[in-house]
């Protein structure tokens, strides 16, 4: 407890959980009371700096539609929108009945305990999947923000860049390609510190292109704003493709020949051709023979890149020349019918991109000459939310690989895959390898970021006894799908079914899809919702409701997915704490501590603390003993111990909030001294994609489709491009950083800047296609999908958005009652999204994050 | 001493960061914006333009507000030029409010909270007893914060660095610098105000400098 108040005035450092990025904060506290939250300039997140949704969370630390106490539902029935007439009960109350059910659960058999989390509050959610979910048995679970989420952008940050994620080199970075993607200028990883770097880059000269059909706040600052009808960017990024290294001939011979598998040769099965060890062939052009990629233990020099050669009597090829056939039928020409953007400005484009890569020349930095690739092209969910999104993340991925502008000085960076560690210790140690084909091995992903439980190559499919999605395409990390599955009895009827769900963080009611999606797949369980809200879902679904703790009020020892809070480039890492600026409100209680005794109470602990050391990675030295009961304190401070040394514990951090060390050269531009290659050839997917295939038809599941497999850039079109007579338009979402998905509505900072600004709580549309369909500005206005679904909004005509696509900010529109503040306000686009197979890209679980829509006005607007 | 700001329309990325990092500073009640934004858009599709101009009191040399003031509750600061508003003298005439050109003062006829049928929550509580009712407000540069060395809060925390604080009489001085070199301009200079805040335009020439500003 905090003792003299009347006299305190202090400053505490702890990590923002606003949004996904989890930036370094001071809190203010006075008297008891958090009277401020500014930035940590100490911190490497953030470097002193927050969003509006940093600065704003006071409001939600003191919003009085907290849920202060555990609630009970007293209402039998359960739906969307009923009143759950929720009655308080105490804390020993609501344990009992939450044990019981999952002691329950766990004896008859504990995979049907399902869980679904939010990465906003990333740590608790880490925690829960690392530690007690298998310790209590179950894989059951799920992001309910999965479809916000990075999908196919996170497997190509892994094959590729041996990461989760990709941000530009700005500091170096001369030209900036960005596919429905907002980084550092809007909603992305590590906004608060690449926004500081972008504004450089664009002062100091870094032309800006950004291909999006809304005139987002990107694109509001680009050079070039060129709108894309939605779905269709990897049609331009193909095109793109086929004039570098076809037309142009703008490509990196010597990236491509040594830091990819451009040189591998490739069957007419469609695999690599093989020697008797399994290692890959490349044609040595000096012999005239094939040989394997490393012979003599170092990359082939003259090794071919294009060519048809004959191995063996068969007939191979190189990856790289696949690679120019591939995209050959994609001309500008053909690109422009598709996507709309004139083929003569994909032509520039492409030139232009190609130029400023400076092919060929170097750098010094730091007493290293490096390759100086000053061109980066990059995606998020304005490309890859589509069930095309898998070969068109490829497509755009490849646009920096193809000039070798990949983890160099200029270019696409992974988010921080190399680290050796702090000086001292040497933890926290993340470092590729190249594995036996010569391909990158991603080290260990999330943040047990510790040399051991390295993931390494995506995992192959299993043919499970009951197999669910997941045990069929388990490479992605996130993924929002399992509701789907479990409303999908036809093709994984066989499944687990739920009997439990806990849920933590998240309102899966309006971030999954359609509200009705996860309705229906769990509302026969029971249900328990650690929450700072009475939200949709809780008022749905939930028989308990936690009052939960939020980021102001709670211990979270590790914070940060180290690598991809980080803003790419040089400068510092650091870890730091989160920590209470106050102690937890009424009743509330952090979920993490709230697990500790539900694990002591199942009888659980001695496991859950095993899985402890594994999942923090904790030496074992500092390691939990079995059988002795932890405080969570204990727990954070024999984390930090083992990290960083005896002397450096959880009182440490307490006192001073953030532990920093320089990056090296050697870390940042990690790619000149790796010897592992990055597939341009995805031979898993071929793999993969015939397993898929088998076990599919032996388990009789007739919906899982295997087109998308595609082992090379392509596009085809995703659903809302399906033609549906009068229905003309594409609804679409898009971000600002002022929201976080639906979460931050209630917030009245945040509101109050959305009410005063014309876009956000409105729905955009093409002024000239407004005007045709006899719809005014301020109008109420109908969207409705194709199979029925409606929303409404009001219209806002701009002639900044795309003329077939109606543009919706984010996730409005709540209903509940536990939320007043956020009732009614903005739009609730997920409506409109339908999830189910036909939607979704099944190499990445994205989904369509878009819908073919007509739209009128509103009767009696 | 003149102090003021400019600020830079090609970093601004009209993320919102500066009404709110004012709203955290000075703890203002509903619809107190001292830091606000406004977008304006123009053109026909496909060539349009949109831009994010941030505002604040211009703390002008010809100061309107001041002039008009019946109490001389609004004042010009004589050292630094920051006009302010003497809380205890104000009688809330609004003549002030009626008379900037840049809708930068605000009036609070009742004590307004966010979360309005549940009256103030703790926070509130705390930070509303430094707001007075029936008194015009206004941005004064966070003159507390000055008093401790510190920049105004908006340009501490500006995550693109959009906002640079100086003295515009020290030709020395970065913003001095950046007025002369850059293109600065103040907004509404036909009103005769004499405002001092600048802006540099969205669209001048790169610097070609690789150096990384602090």
């Amino acid at each position: 407890m905090i003792e003299n108040q009347a006299q305190e005035d202090v400053w505490i450092p702890s990590a923002c959980s606003m949004c996904y990025n989890q930036c370094g904060i001071l809190a203010h506290r006075k008297e008891g009371t958090l009277v401020k939250i500014e930035g940590n300039p100490d911190s490497p997140y953030g470097r002193g700096r927050l969003c509006a949704r940093g600065l704003a969370g006071i409001q939600m630390l003191y919003d009085p539609h907290r849920v202060d106490r555990p609630l009970r539902r007293t209402n039998p029935v359960k739906g969307i929108g009923v009143d759950p007439e929720w009655e308080e009960i105490s804390w020993d109350e609501a344990l009992d009945l939450v044990t019981a059910k999952l002691a329950e659960v766990r004896e008859e058999d504990p995979r049907q305990l399902f869980f679904s989390g939010t990465v906003v509050s990333l740590s608790p959610l880490m925690h829960m999947l690392g530690t007690f979910l298998p310790a209590y048995g179950t894989p059951n679970a799920f992001v309910s923000d999965g479809h916000q989420c990075g999908n196919a952008e996170h497997i190509l940050a892994r094959t590729l860049h041996a990461s989760v994620t990709t941000n530009p080199d700005a500091r170096y970075c001369d030209y900036l390609l960005l596919f429905g993607c907002q980084a550092g200028l809007g909603t992305y990883y590590a906004l608060t510190t690449m926004a500081q770097d972008v504004a450089d880059a664009r002062v100091r000269g870094m032309k800006l292109v950004v291909v999006d059909p809304y005139l987002s706040q990107a694109a509001e600052k680009a050079d070039e704003w060129v709108p894309i009808r939605p779905g269709s960017d990897g049609a331009m990024a193909c095109a793109m493709l086929n004039l570098l290294v076809n037309e142009y001939g703008m490509y990196d011979a010597e990236y491509i020949g040594h830091h990819t598998d451009g040189p591998y040769l490739v069957g007419e099965d469609g695999r690599y051709v093989r020697d008797a060890d399994g290692k890959p062939l490349v044609w040595d052009t000096g012999p005239g023979a094939a040989r394997p990629f490393d012979a003599a233990g170092r990359p082939t020099e003259s090794a071919a890149l294009t060519g048809c050669y004959s191995v063996d009597g068969k007939r191979c090829k190189p990856v790289f020349q696949r690679l120019k056939e591939q995209v050959a039928k994609w001309t500008p020409e053909e690109a422009e019918k598709v996507s709309t953007v004139p083929a003569e400005r994909i032509r520039h484009i492409a030139r232009e991109f190609g130029e400023a890569a400076r092919i060929g020349q170097t750098i010094e930095i730091e007493g290293h000459e490096l390759p100086h690739r000053p061109a980066a092209a990059l995606y998020f969910k304005g490309a890859h939310g589509h069930d095309n999104a898998w070969p068109t993340s490829l497509a755009i991925e490849l646009l920096n690989e193809v000039v070798g502008a990949s983890n160099v000085p200029g270019g696409l960076m992974g988010t921080n895959p190399v680290c050796f560690g702090h000086p001292e210790t040497g933890f926290p140690r993340w470092n590729p390898t190249a594995g036996a084909e010569g391909l990158l091995e991603a080290g260990a992903l999330l943040h047990n970021d510790i040399d051991g439980p390295t993931p390494g190559w995506p995992p192959p499919p299993e043919s499970a006894e009951l197999p669910n999605l997941r045990d069929l395409i388990g490479w992605p990390i996130t993924t929002c799908f399992t509701p789907a599955a479990l409303n999908d009895d036809e093709n994984f009827g066989g499944a687990v079914r739920p009997k439990m769900l806990i849920n933590y963080g998240s309102n899966l009611l309006m971030s999954a899809a359609r509200p009705e999606t996860c309705f229906e797949a769990f509302k026969d369980c029971f249900v328990v919702c650690s929450s700072l809200f009475s939200d949709e879902t809780a008022e749905a679904l939930a028989d308990i409701v936690l009052p939960d703790a939020s980021y102001l009020e709670r211990l979270d020892p590790v914070p940060n997915f180290a690598r991809h809070h980080h803003p790419v480039g040089l400068g510092d890492w650091g870890h730091q704490i989160r920590q209470p600026a106050v102690e937890p409100l009424h009743e509330r209680r952090h979920f993490c501590e709230v697990l500790l005794e539900i694990e002591r109470r199942l009888g659980i602990n001695e496991v859950a603390n095993l899985m402890t050391n594994f999942a923090y990675g904790i030496p074992p030295e500092f390691a939990l003993e079995p059988d002795e009961e932890y405080s969570w304190e204990e727990i954070s401070d024999r984390i930090y111990k083992g990290w960083f040394g005896s002397e450096r514990g959880l009182a440490w951090f307490q006192k001073n909030g953030v532990l920093s060390w320089p990056k090296q050269v050697e870390e940042v531009y990690w790619k000149p001294f790796s010897e592992a290659r990055a597939p341009l050839y995805n031979e898993w997917l071929v793999r993969y994609g015939e397993d898929v295939r088998r076990i599919a038809h032996e388990k009789g599941m007739s919906g899982i489709d295997t087109k998308g497999f595609l082992p090379l850039p392509d596009w085809f079109p995703c659903q809302a491009h399906k033609p549906v007579p009068g229905f003309d338009l594409q609804a679409i979402y898009y971000r600002v950083p002022w929201h976080t998905f639906s979460m931050t509505y209630e917030n009245p900072w945040l509101d109050e800047i959305s009410r005063g600004e014309p876009y956000s709580y409105y729905v955009c549309i093409n002024a000239a296609t407004a005007r045709a369909k006899g719809i005014h500005d301020e109008d109420p206005i109908v969207i409705e999908g194709t199979d029925g679904a409606r929303i409404e909004g009001r219209a806002r005509l701009t002639e900044g958005v795309h003329p077939e696509v109606v543009a919706i900010a984010n996730n409005g529109g709540h209903w509940a009652r536990g939320m007043p503040l956020a009732k009614g306000t903005g739009v609730f686009f997920n409506q409109l999204q339908k999830m189910d197979l036909e939607h979704t890209d099944l190499v990445s679980l994205s989904m369509d994050c878009d819908a073919r829509v007509r739209v009128y006005p509103a009767e009696g607007g | 001493m003149r102090l003021g700001m400019v600020i830079d329309l090609k970093r601004c990325i009209g993320c919102y960061g500066c009404q709110v990092s004012c709203k955290a500073e000075n703890g203002t009640r509903p619809g107190t914006t001292y830091a606000r934004l406004i977008k304006r858009e123009w053109g026909t599709f496909p060539d349009v333009q949109r831009l994010s101009i941030p505002l604040l009191c211009n703390h002008c040399s010809e100061p309107p507000c001041v002039d008009v003031c019946p109490t001389g509750a609004s004042q010009k600061q004589e050292s630094d030029g920051i006009v302010f508003v003497d809380g205890d003298v104000c009688v809330g005439c609004r003549a002030c409010v009626m008379a900037c050109p840049y809708g930068a003062r605000y009036y609070q006829d009742r004590e307004h909270t966010y979360f309005d049928s549940e009256g103030p929550n703790e926070y509130e509580t705390t930070r509303y007893l430094e707001h007075v009712r029936g008194v015009v407000e206004k941005c004064d540069f966070c003159r507390h914060r000055l008093a401790e060395g510190l920049d105004p809060a908006c340009v501490t925390n500006c995550m693109s660095k959009a906002r640079i604080f100086g003295d515009l009489d020290d030709p020395d001085s970065e913003v001095s610098r950046l007025v002369r070199e850059e293109g600065g301009f103040p907004l509404t200079p036909e009103a005769g105000t004499e405002p001092n805040v600048f802006y540099l335009p969205p669209d001048r020439p790169p610097t070609n400098d690789r150096q990384v500003t602090p």
